[in-house]
């Protein structure tokens, strides 16, 4: 029997290898396309169709557009501010309610779980939402952008499912020690939730650093524009691609092609490293064993 | 305390007394936790309840200088232009026709990936396979759009590869037909990486004694696959699920927008997409809530229902 | 997430005052509505009479009022300067009227939410640059009755004679710039010439046609015939490469080829009645047309998903010889992308195609004189409206004209032969910017704004001989007897016509797509047409000539 296991699970390894590979294969191109197409020579790349293999000609001419704008430092810090105090606020507020929303015999979890989730279904608006960041006098500063989305309810949901899945037996035996919430929270809950916490981190990281249109309602001082919103304005200004009174044949036309590609890669680069930092918290729980019945 | 226990225990309303004492005494137990609540909730109060009553200009006739409470109230004027558009119906059951196959087939998806990332014992592999599966979500959506146009037009390299086996060659995205395939199999390719992140997460969580037993009994890796490390997860596909029939009428007009054309309108035209078009005629900011209010309040009930089945079957819920 | 986010977006832009706030700044616009404009209408009588026209303010003004000024940055600029006072015109412009202007700027693409938010929470400038005609929901006579801006009339009167005598002197355009309630509600930016109305139109590879020793085609007959040639002779897959984003042949709307056939795509006016293209029989023969040259393979094959990117990638790749396009943006942009591969490129305009040689084509694009871009109008909130009138209208002086247009004599303009040339700063940059943004830097000639355009700004902007020959031959149209002028439906009309026409339209484009695919046989349109009917396409039409009669009463 168990030789007959051992040649069920060759194969098994073989089909999952060749899954990941081709599937690896497919979502690498996308990304690939974009790095090449950003280097490329834009009337050459307009030209071009089929897969991309390579860069078609070479031009830094895109990365030089996008650059040279010196709106992009600035956006850079912003937006490096937004993430770093905006996942910072989000982990802790959204730890404090997941934590209480995961424990049983609360008589206003349930109630609260409604309340939450409702606001995902319904919204009042820009305007009355603008109006309350102004009542709290949090307009035009970067703060704007975090303290309105402290906490995702999508988030809060995830979060408490992973604390729920923490066995009772853990928080039991902490208060028997005498242990308080918070101690629970922090000694207990928190360190068996590391691979929930780097979602976490992962999701709201990605959210802040995309982030633009709420900035471009709530901040005026352009000093204070995130990455996102200073790149959304190049690419804007570039797509001009059919002037009413035209204008004299421009290379600037053409690049504008290229410099959608020179936007991403500027764009998205940094945020994709942080998944692998990320990855390391991946770990098996580790304690699980250690209580048993 | 002993009173109230043994009045509730008998079954019988204890009258108020018992029923004042039963909150009384949960807030003495919980106190600390209620006190730990107090910023969560006082953020969803300020940041969502409070600009909440904007959403009764579905109802009005919206001015800006009225503002939203004194505009005029049309009743239910805004929705009945809506149901009465020729195309509603059609427009309806695009919209749902789209989110249940996306339900059927790209939900699953990312589970399979984890469940697959999860057998690859190479460390190595595997990183850099999650690093690179994921990143197609970070390309803009105008340029995926781009690529998959690009490959399914005629001459495109996929539409080549089909007509090796009989397809007749014209642009893909021209034929109702091979629009909702097209979208769904490519909303798997944009997000099945970043989807699995959740569930890599969830399977660290899943107890390795029980692998190790049921190596020593000899189980193959499938099985333990589909017995160990699927109901392992569980709780989280079941609230992922909820979450997801929770958006069923949420089809984004982004997408849509930039793969339909007039030809695929019979099974791309969704609700966002028609009053995208309508918007720009004319922005009827009563009109645009109204619809909006429309599809929440289907949603809302979808996902009421979705979670009450969820916590019969296997109680994990919401609430 | 995202999708709430978009969902939540589009679906509710919703405006709000709180009561307090609401009734606060109606208050502070009671106060200056009723100081700036009554009722009147009809001109005052002492400087209408007189047509001394340097009469009103000299310039720069005396004062030392600091005005505030809200306004988009054109796309030209978005990068080169951070906000408009840095920019050398707005810099000059204060010192020339003498009046210091504070600005702030939307984030590029944000002007409708943004106006929508500042407006709500009463937060408003002196003067606002906004498209009040077509950008806010009910029109420009709603915007004033609304308490936002100020209806112009007696300011224009005593304070703006520059544009008071401009608009006596052209009654066309004043009819365009008043409402159908015959307010002033803006500034307007005015296409001074015939010449800045027309840069669209079919563009043809001539190199192309002298090799195959043909004309350039002006009827249906010679378009089919070249177009064969082409495809034969030269292996263009896609002779004819038009754009379809959002609907199959997009440019068609200003009647290129579908003009042929007596129709256009929206609604036009024809002996006094108003029509709608796609329900005339015309149409049915312009369908007929374009089926057979689908079949053919005259046009892109994959003409249901083309958008103006894959037109560029026509051109540059030589599949194409023939496309529709602007003066600027089309043979600006594809003359160095064809000559590219192929250096004996040459693109040329060709005219709007007929049926029958020697016919005038009956449409083609063609833009009105006044364009409601760009326009400015004073708020409620400015509490010297008389000093942002006569500020604005400078603009329309010979003085301001010169200046919007060219900019500064000596600095990006020199007058040679007494034509104002544009110096090397702006056409050939030091500093590599390309000639349309240090246009955009020194003058305002090249985008909308609250003047008069000049006809020699887009004569020197155009750097191709093509180009500028190319206005001349898109202009022979008779597009301005059958175009409708730009009508305002009222408020309430407003909304049904947009909730009719969304239907119809969703409708007119399937039907051109399936039947121009050769999905639908051509004959299928009788019933297409019984359709569009019993959506009521009657009313829409009702709708459009009431429009029109208050238009032509006022």
């Amino acid at each position: 029997m168990k030789r007959e296991a051992g040649w069920l699970d060759r194969i098994f390894d073989v089909v999952v290898h060749a899954i990941i590979l081709g599937l690896v294969a497919v979502t690498l191109y996308p990304l690939l396309y974009v790095l090449f197409a950003s280097f490329s020579d834009s009337g050459g790349f307009l030209a071009h169709r089929g897969f991309l293999w390579r860069p078609i000609g070479f031009d830094l001419g895109a990365y030089d557009s996008v650059l040279r704008n010196p709106g992009i430092l600035i956006g850079y810090r912003n937006t490096l501010f937004i993430v770093v105090a905006g996942v910072a606020l989000n982990l802790v507020m959204t730890a404090l309610g997941a934590y209480v929303l995961s424990r049983k015999n609360v008589l206003w979890n349930n109630a609260f779980m409604f309340l939450i989730v409702f606001t995902m279904f319904f919204q009042g608006g820009l305007v009355p939402m603008y109006l309350v960041v102004k009542g709290v006098g949090l307009l035009d500063s970067l703060w704007s952008t975090i303290v309105p989305f402290a906490v995702s309810t999508f988030n809060l949901i995830i979060m408490r499912t992973a604390f729920q899945s923490i066995p009772d037996s853990l928080e039991e035996s902490a208060k028997i020690d005498g242990a308080n919430h918070p101690t629970i929270l922090l000694r207990i809950v928190l360190p068996l939730s590391l691979p929930v916490i780097a979602v976490m981190i992962l999701y709201y990281a990605v959210d802040k650093w995309n982030g633009w249109f709420y900035a471009s309602v709530f901040i005026r001082d352009r000093d204070l524009f995130p990455l996102q919103l200073v790149l959304r304005e190049i690419l804007i200004a570039n797509a001009t691609d059919s002037m009413s009174t035209g204008a004299s044949a421009g290379d600037r036309y053409q690049l504008g092609e290229t410099i959608k590609y020179a936007t991403i890669v500027v764009a998205t680069a940094p945020i994709l490293c942080v998944y692998p930092f990320v990855q390391r918290f991946f770990v098996k729980g580790v304690m699980v064993g250690s209580l048993k019945g | 305390m002993a009173n109230s226990r043994a009045a509730l225990s008998n079954g019988r309303p204890a009258g108020m007394a018992a029923k004042r004492s039963r909150f009384v005494r949960d807030f003495v137990l919980n106190k600390y936790l209620y006190l730990m609540m107090v910023p969560v909730i006082a953020y969803y109060v300020v940041f969502h309840y409070a600009p909440m009553y904007g959403a009764v200009i579905a109802f009005k006739n919206y001015t800006p200088v009225k503002g939203i409470l004194g505009s005029d109230w049309v009743g239910l004027k805004n929705f009945s232009d809506f149901f009465q558009s020729y195309y509603f119906w059609r427009i309806l059951k695009n919209t749902v026709l789209i989110s249940v196959y996306t339900l059927l087939f790209e939900f699953p998806a990312p589970i399979l990936l984890a469940l697959l990332l999860n057998e690859v014992r190479s460390r190595a592999f595997r990183r850099t396979a999650q690093t690179i599966v994921y990143m197609p979500y970070f390309i803009s959506l105008v340029v995926i759009c781009g690529i998959i146009t690009d490959f399914t037009n005629a001459d495109g390299v996929v539409n080549h590869l089909f007509t090796l086996f009989g397809y007749d060659g014209q642009a893909m995205l021209q034929k109702p037909g091979l629009f909702r395939p097209i979208y769904v199999l490519s909303e798997i390719w944009q997000h099945v990486g970043w989807e699995s992140i959740i569930y890599v997460a969830a399977l660290m969580n899943v107890d390795q004694e029980q692998y190790e037993a049921a190596r020593m009994d000899g189980a193959s890796r499938l099985k333990q696959m589909f017995y160990i490390t699927l109901p392992g997860i569980a709780p989280t596909i079941a609230i992922m699920l909820i979450l997801r029939i929770g958006n069923l009428m949420n089809v984004g007009f982004e997408k849509i927008i930039l793969l339909y054309n007039p030809g695929t309108y019979e099974t791309a035209d969704v609700i966002s997409s028609f009053v995208y078009r309508k918007g720009l005629l004319e922005f009827g900011w009563s009109y645009s809530s109204a619809v909006g209010l429309f599809n929440s309040v289907i949603n809302l009930a979808l996902l009421i229902a979705a979670n009450a089945v969820s916590r019969r079957v296997n109680s994990s819920s919401l609430w | 997430m995202k999708k709430m986010l978009t969902a939540s977006l589009i679906v509710t832009i919703a405006g709000t005052l709180l009561a307090a706030c609401s009734s606060k700044g109606g208050n502070e616009s009671e106060g200056n509505a009723a100081g700036g404009s009554p009722v009147a209408t009809a001109p005052a009588s002492a400087s209408a009479s007189s047509s001394t026209d340097t009469s009103g303010s000299t310039y720069p003004l005396k004062t030392d009022k600091t005005l505030t000024y809200w306004a988009e940055m054109t796309g030209n600029l978005v990068g080169v300067k951070a906000s408009l006072d840095e920019v050398p015109f707005f810099q000059e412009w204060q010192k020339k009227t003498g009046v210091k202007l504070k600005f702030s700027s939307p984030p590029a693409g944000q002007a409708q939410q943004t106006l929508n938010i500042m407006l709500a929470s009463g937060e408003l400038p002196d003067m606002i640059e906004y498209d009040f005609l077509n950008g806010y929901p009910g029109g420009p006579e709603k915007a004033i009755a609304d308490g936002y801006i100020l209806k112009l009339n007696d300011l224009i009167d005593k304070d703006a004679p520059n544009l008071k005598k401009y608009l006596q002197e052209h009654p066309d355009i004043d009819k365009m710039v008043k409402t159908d309630n015959g307010s002033y509600y803006a500034f307007p930016f005015i296409r001074g010439d015939e010449y800045l109305q027309v840069f669209q139109g079919p563009i043809i590879r001539k190199d192309w046609l002298d090799d195959l020793g043909l004309p350039v085609p002006e009827t249906i007959d010679d378009w089919t015939n070249t177009l064969r040639a082409f495809k034969e002779k030269k292996g263009a897959s896609a002779p004819l490469a038009v754009n379809s984003k959002p609907r199959f042949f997009n440019e068609s709307g200003n009647g290129a080829f579908i003009g042929a056939f007596g129709v256009t795509r929206g609604f036009y006016q024809q002996d006094g009645v108003v029509k709608f293209g796609p329900a005339e029989s015309g149409f049915k023969e312009y369908l007929r047309l374009f089926q057979q040259w689908y079949k053919e393979g005259l046009i892109d094959k994959n003409i249901a998903t083309a958008d103006s990117k894959s037109v560029d990638s026509n051109w540059a790749s030589g599949q194409t010889g023939a496309s529709i396009g602007n003066a600027g943006g089309g043979i600006g942009k594809w003359q160095p992308l064809v000559a590219a591969k192929d250096p004996k490129a040459v693109l040329v305009a060709a005219p709007y195609p007929v049926l029958h040689k020697g016919d005038t084509p009956m449409f083609g694009q063609r833009d009105n004189p006044y364009s409601s871009g760009g326009i400015v109008a004073v708020t409620t909130s400015a509490k010297d409206p008389e000093l942002a009138v006569k500020m604005l209208d400078y603009g329309y002086s010979d003085e301001g004209r010169m200046f919007f247009n060219f900019g500064t004599e000596g600095t990006s303009y020199n007058m040679v032969n007494g034509y104002p040339k544009y110096s090397d700063l702006l056409m050939k940059n030091p500093d590599g910017l390309a000639p349309a943004q240090a246009i955009s830097l020194y003058t305002r000639g090249s985008y909308n704004g609250p003047f008069i355009q000049d006809k020699r700004y887009a004569e020197q902007y155009f750097a191709l001989q093509t180009q500028r020959d190319a206005i001349d031959i898109w202009k022979k149209t008779d597009a301005a007897k059958y175009a409708l002028p730009p009508l305002t439906p009222t408020p309430e009309e407003s909304s049904e016509f947009a909730t009719i026409m969304n239907d119809i339209n969703t409708l007119v484009d399937e039907m051109t797509l399936k039947i121009i695919l050769g999905d639908e046989p051509v004959d299928k349109f009788d019933s297409y047409v019984a359709k569009m009917k019993s959506l009521k396409l009657d009313r829409a039409i009702e709708i459009e000539t009431a429009a029109l009669k208050r238009y032509n009463a006022r």
